[in-house]
């Protein structure tokens, strides 16, 4: 029981850990206030729980994929937050407007991306309902999986802040637009065994490589949407809002009408600490 | 444990139970191949037991999987190798479709209860 939760708070932390380290890191090449974590995360806990009864309301509407098209509907609201968010980083970072908005659309995507995640938690922790003895075993190990993901995005943090600062604004942009296709390809799957988008013959199988059961396989599909079969539609999916993703800095840049000059580096030493 | 689990062979971490219903799947399978709709295969979700934890499936045929939970408690069925995620409130049913699949074996699990609540598609 310890493990099994370890495990299942892990893979669900890691994906918000993540997140909230590129978007930390963005917030600090820029000078900004960064998404103030405690609130959003107490927020986002909240939305989860309210998440969760919307969802099990809607299960049986639908013919029986409510589930499916209550989360595909969330996925989509946390990709165009991480959309407008790349698109306003690439319009005028240093001005104060931009920045004010762009601190909201970061929280914004941090508190969505925490009810996806934590609704999936709190209804593990229901299922423990009537089994006392399994309960303290279960918060142990919640306790240790949400230690190790925290862990993890504050090591990715700090990788992000060793990297020179007219490339940092880049980075953060191409992480974001690889989480948000990572949300979207698992919208399709979602759909897919709906019966709402076609199913298909895999294109290829990696799984001799990383199978998705390994926790390396685990970790990517929860940063990037790792499949080890995935079909040709997937693939279209996640390639597609990765192309999206582009024209959205692209057209960011085209509306600045000039190129972005990234952060003031001569100023602002990101290796040291603040 | 759980990671030696996760990281077994996955024809050799899933021990299957001996309830099986390969003639059951078999005859719904042609029934509804012939009315053109997907084969129907049940599992019910009891005391976190999958029954069947074992079912045959045609190959490269779509087919509609229906559990029952009949636990007060939710369950996440998850299968890696059918690409499959869904969770099941408690006294729910729910629906998804698999397939078309190519011959083999593709284990199913919940999540909530991954020692007990195990199955396969024996697809062939």
């Amino acid at each position: 029981m310890l493990i099994d939760s370890v495990i299942i708070v892990l893979r669900e932390v890691i994906a918000v850990a993540f997140l909230a380290s590129v978007l930390l890191a963005l917030a600090y090449y820029l000078r900004m206030p960064a998404p103030g974590l405690r609130a959003t995360t107490a927020l986002g806990l909240v939305a989860a729980l309210l998440f969760d009864v919307f969802v099990r309301a809607l299960f049986d509407r639908f013919d029986g994929f409510g589930y499916e098209l209550a989360t595909v509907a969330l996925d989509a609201l946390i990709w165009m937050t991480l959309l407008a968010v790349i698109a306003v980083l690439a319009i005028t970072p240093k001005r104060p407007q931009a920045r004010a908005v762009l601190a909201r659309l970061m929280s914004a995507a941090l508190l969505l991306a925490i009810t996806r995640e934590g609704s999936e938690i709190l209804v593990y922790f229901s299922s423990l309902s009537g089994q006392e003895d399994a309960i303290s075993d279960a918060l142990t190990g919640a306790v240790i999986g949400v230690g190790v993901g925290f862990s993890a995005g504050t090591l990715f943090y700090y990788l992000q802040l060793a990297q020179r600062p007219d490339a940092a604004l880049r980075t953060g942009a191409i992480l974001l637009a690889l989480i948000g296709s990572g949300i979207c390809a698992q919208g399709s799957l979602l759909l897919i065994q709906a019966d709402l988008l076609p199913a298909q013959t895999p294109l290829w199988d990696s799984s001799d490589w990383v199978q998705e059961s390994s926790p390396l396989g685990q970790l990517l599909y929860a940063l990037i949407g790792y499949e080890a079969t995935p079909s040709p539609l997937m693939v279209g999916v996640w390639l597609g809002s990765m192309a999206i993703a582009l024209s959205a800095a692209l057209g960011g840049r085209h509306l600045a009408g000039r190129r972005v000059a990234g952060v003031e580096g001569h100023a602002h030493d990101p290796r040291r600490r603040p | 444990m759980a990671i030696r689990q996760l990281t077994r062979p996955r024809t050799t971490w899933y021990r299957p139970r001996p309830v099986r219903c390969a003639a059951a799947a078999l005859l719904l399978g042609t029934a509804a191949i012939a009315n053109g709709a997907p084969p129907t295969l049940d599992i019910r979700l009891n005391n976190h037991l999958f029954e069947p934890s074992e079912l045959d499936v045609p190959a490269h045929t779509q087919v509609r999987l229906r559990i029952e939970n009949l636990d007060a408690t939710p369950e996440e069925f998850v299968s890696w190798e059918l690409n499959r995620k869904k969770l099941i409130p408690g006294n729910h049913t729910a629906i998804l479709y698999v397939g078309p699949l190519a011959p083999g074996s593709y284990p199913f699990f919940g999540t909530f209860n991954p020692k007990t609540a195990l199955g396969q598609l024996r697809v062939q």
